[in-house]
């Protein structure tokens, strides 16, 4: 089987939405000491691009992209032990994402966490009601490109204004991109808390926090 | 099924239903209806009905019940090509569209004018495209065409442009001989037209009590040649029949069944599908209003009334507004969901605007959503062991979700219905993507079905006889005199 074939073939997995199939493929790449860096580009990158397109294109809806996504984001989990020093090249970049402090709704941050992964995001999903502090303090230890905080409460809003607050009192704001989510969330909203941008899906998330490490399409 | 949860609506139980009925026959016996037509009163009079001055008909309540027994019960309804398209019976549900529509919303112009030829073609492939319109009907009223041939144009423009079935209206016997015709050159023969009808006939008799000569004709006709047929009487509340709601349906149901009665005395057994509009008229516009709430109800009771006859149902929906508004989104939705709740069989006038004197392309586009949104409430949601998933919520567990499980993946495109235009999309979104609102859709898609829909077509050859045939009929009845 040439590459070309054996990259459609992983394509081919990730839209059919077959798991055992995509994680097959993904080990056959590394015991036949495949380039990684390769697989996961020609391979699984181009593939969640399809299931990016099939969404844009309303034949896939939420259920699909998050379970190709799932996919996708354990092949590369998979996969990325063994890119040794060429790991770095790989990854668009490194994003935290949680959502803030007095707010237990996790499903839309969730979403945007596995698209960031599939998409080739390093994430650190913090999970939910995490504190300013918290936050701040995982991205500088991660040193992340990308904060995302979502809130869906109009009473815990004032979080995401308070985390850059934080980031500006510490000195430390330029060292991050801001990106604010949640079903309350307006441009206005951001711009008043002075992110660097806001998304109302998650795909737009995605195009977002690529074009804002400069790596957009 | 009892693990299925599906809605419907009653407003009349079966003892208001037995006042109403003695009530219509007492009205057919002791009052009678008039009779303009020899060939209709001869019927009644051989079977033993008295016909007094001025041509009243008194028929005995047995008469009345024994057709009431001898219609279908259920009616089978085919495309052009043969395929079963409708079956009205119990509380099957299909929708399509009306006929005559004098204005037409141009949508190149954005302006209303006269309707023409063209209007019909495109409201055909428009209602071919959609796919909850199941049946055709002209929609508009063509003003380029001579007069007394407009109806078999018609005709002749839906069954070249759309398989679908055809709900049509004709002057007179003489142009409906040519279109039943036409149905059967389509179809190969009459035989094959009487086992696979792809064509329903609308005709009306006048209220009150009354039977017109043209209508009989018509009657007789479809009853003849086993033409399905719509019988519809029109009672305008307060004007042509009582304005208490129970008085207009009670002599409604005394002139579709005095209808019914005909028909079946011409041919036992022919299939017939009767309805009754019974609409307030505006008592200040002095206008018909199809959007009203007690139109809703007449249209309900009649269901009511006729699932206990076991009479196949017509029903209406429509809009009093001019434009395609929020008025128009309104009636046709509260119309079209309650239509489907009464269990009507064949709910016609469907994008109907201008209390029936204006079209627009489009709005046969929104009522598609609104068809498929009430469709979806239909149809309810079904319980058992899978769909009550207990399974997944143990797997998923406190805290976790549901989105990337395969439960939700089998399930979602079933259980969860999903718009073609309303909007769904987060209010920055939608003012990103333009503010596009639901009508500017409607409308876009409209222009986009008649540039890129090409329905199925009829043959050459079958093409060039209707033509012929619309020829012999221009020449014969041109000049003719229709009686009404």
């Amino acid at each position: 089987m040439s590459h070309e074939e054996f990259f459609e073939e992983i394509s081919k997995a990730i839209i059919d939405l077959e798991e055992e199939k995509a994680m097959e493929l993904a080990k056959k790449a590394i015991d036949n000491k495949m380039n990684v860096l390769e697989v996961i580009e020609k391979g699984f990158g181009i593939a969640i691009r399809r299931l990016g397109e099939l969404w844009d294109a309303g034949e896939y809806f939420l259920p699909e992209l998050m379970m190709g996504g799932l996919i996708v984001k354990k092949s590369i989990d998979l996969l990325l032990p063994h890119l040794d020093k060429e790991k770095d090249k790989f990854q668009l970049g490194k994003a935290v994402v949680a959502t803030i402090e007095g707010d237990v709704h996790s499903i839309g941050k969730t979403i945007v966490a596995t698209m960031l992964s599939a998409f080739g995001f390093q994430v650190y999903d913090l999970g939910e009601d995490v504190p300013p502090d918290k936050i701040i303090e995982e991205a500088l230890e991660k040193e992340v490109d990308i904060i995302g905080v979502s809130s869906l409460l109009t009473t815990t809003m004032m979080g995401q204004k308070k985390l850059i607050e934080l980031l500006k009192e510490r000195g430390i704001r330029d060292k991050f991109k801001v990106i604010l989510g949640g079903a309350p969330i307006t441009k206005n909203w951001a711009d008043e808390c002075g992110a660097d941008g806001y998304a109302p899906t998650a795909m737009e998330a995605v195009d977002l926090a690529k074009s804002l490490i400069g790596k957009g399409e | 099924m009892e693990n299925e949860c599906k809605p419907s609506y009653r407003l009349i139980s079966d003892d208001q239903i037995q006042r109403i009925h003695k009530a219509t026959l007492e009205i057919l016996e002791n009052i009678g209806v008039k009779i303009s037509n020899d060939e209709g009163l001869e019927l009644f009079r051989v079977y033993g009905c008295k016909i007094e001055n001025e041509n009243i008909v008194k028929i005995p309540a047995s008469l009345v019940e024994d057709s009431i027994e001898k219609v279908p019960k259920s009616i089978d309804i085919f495309s052009r090509n043969g395929d079963l398209a409708m079956t009205l019976e119990n509380r099957n549900s299909y929708y399509g569209l009306g006929t005559d529509l004098v204005y037409t919303y141009d949508l190149e112009t954005g302006k209303t004018r006269e309707s023409v030829l063209q209007d019909v073609i495109n409201a055909t492939i428009i209602a071919d495209y959609c796919e909850n319109i199941d049946f055709l009907a002209s929609y508009a009223l063509p003003h380029d065409v001579p007069t007394n041939t407009m109806y078999i144009e018609c005709f002749k423009a839906e069954v070249e442009n759309s398989p679908k079935p055809i709900f049509f209206t004709a002057a007179g016997k003489e142009d409906l001989s040519y279109i039943i015709k036409m149905a059967e050159t389509v179809v190969g023969d009459e035989e094959q037209l009487k086992e696979k009808p792809f064509l329903i006939h609308y005709s009306e008799p006048l209220a009150p009590l009354t039977h017109s000569y043209g209508a009989i004709n018509k009657l007789l006709l479809c009853a003849e040649k086993q033409i399905p047929i719509c019988y519809i009487p029109t009672v305008l509340l307060g004007a042509s029949g009582p304005v208490t709601l129970v008085g207009g349906i009670t002599q409604a149901n005394a002139e579709a069944l005095s209808g019914i009665v005909l028909h079946q005395l011409k041919s036992k057994g022919a299939p017939i599908i009767s309805g009754w509009g019974v609409v307030p008229l505006d008592m200040k516009a002095t206008t018909y209003c199809y959007g009203s709430p007690e139109l809703r109800l007449t249209n309900t009771a009649f269901a009511d009334i006729y699932h206990y006859y076991k009479i196949p149902i017509w029903s209406i929906v429509g809009t009093d507004a001019h434009v395609l508004d929020q008025q128009a989104a309104m009636e046709h939705a509260f119309g079209t969901l309650l239509a489907a709740l009464d269990g009507a069989n064949l709910i016609h006038d469907i994008g109907y605007l201008g209390q029936g004197l204006l079209g627009n392309p489009a709005a046969i586009v929104m009522c598609d959503e609104i068809i498929s949104y009430v469709k979806r409430i239909m149809r309810g949601f079904e319980i058992n062991e899978e769909t009550l998933g207990l399974d997944i919520i143990k797997k998923v567990g406190p805290g976790g979700n549901f989105l990337a499980e395969p439960h939700t993946l089998k399930h979602f495109r079933k259980e969860l219905w999903m718009p073609k235009y309303a909007n769904r999309e987060n209010p920055d979104s939608w003012k990103d993507k333009g503010s596009i609102i639901y009508e500017e859709k409607v409308i876009k898609k409209a222009k986009e079905i008649l540039q890129q829909h090409k329905p199925l077509p009829l043959s050459k050859d079958i093409i060039n006889k209707l033509r012929d045939l619309a020829q012999e009929a221009e020449n014969k009845l041109l000049n003719f005199k229709f009686s009404a």
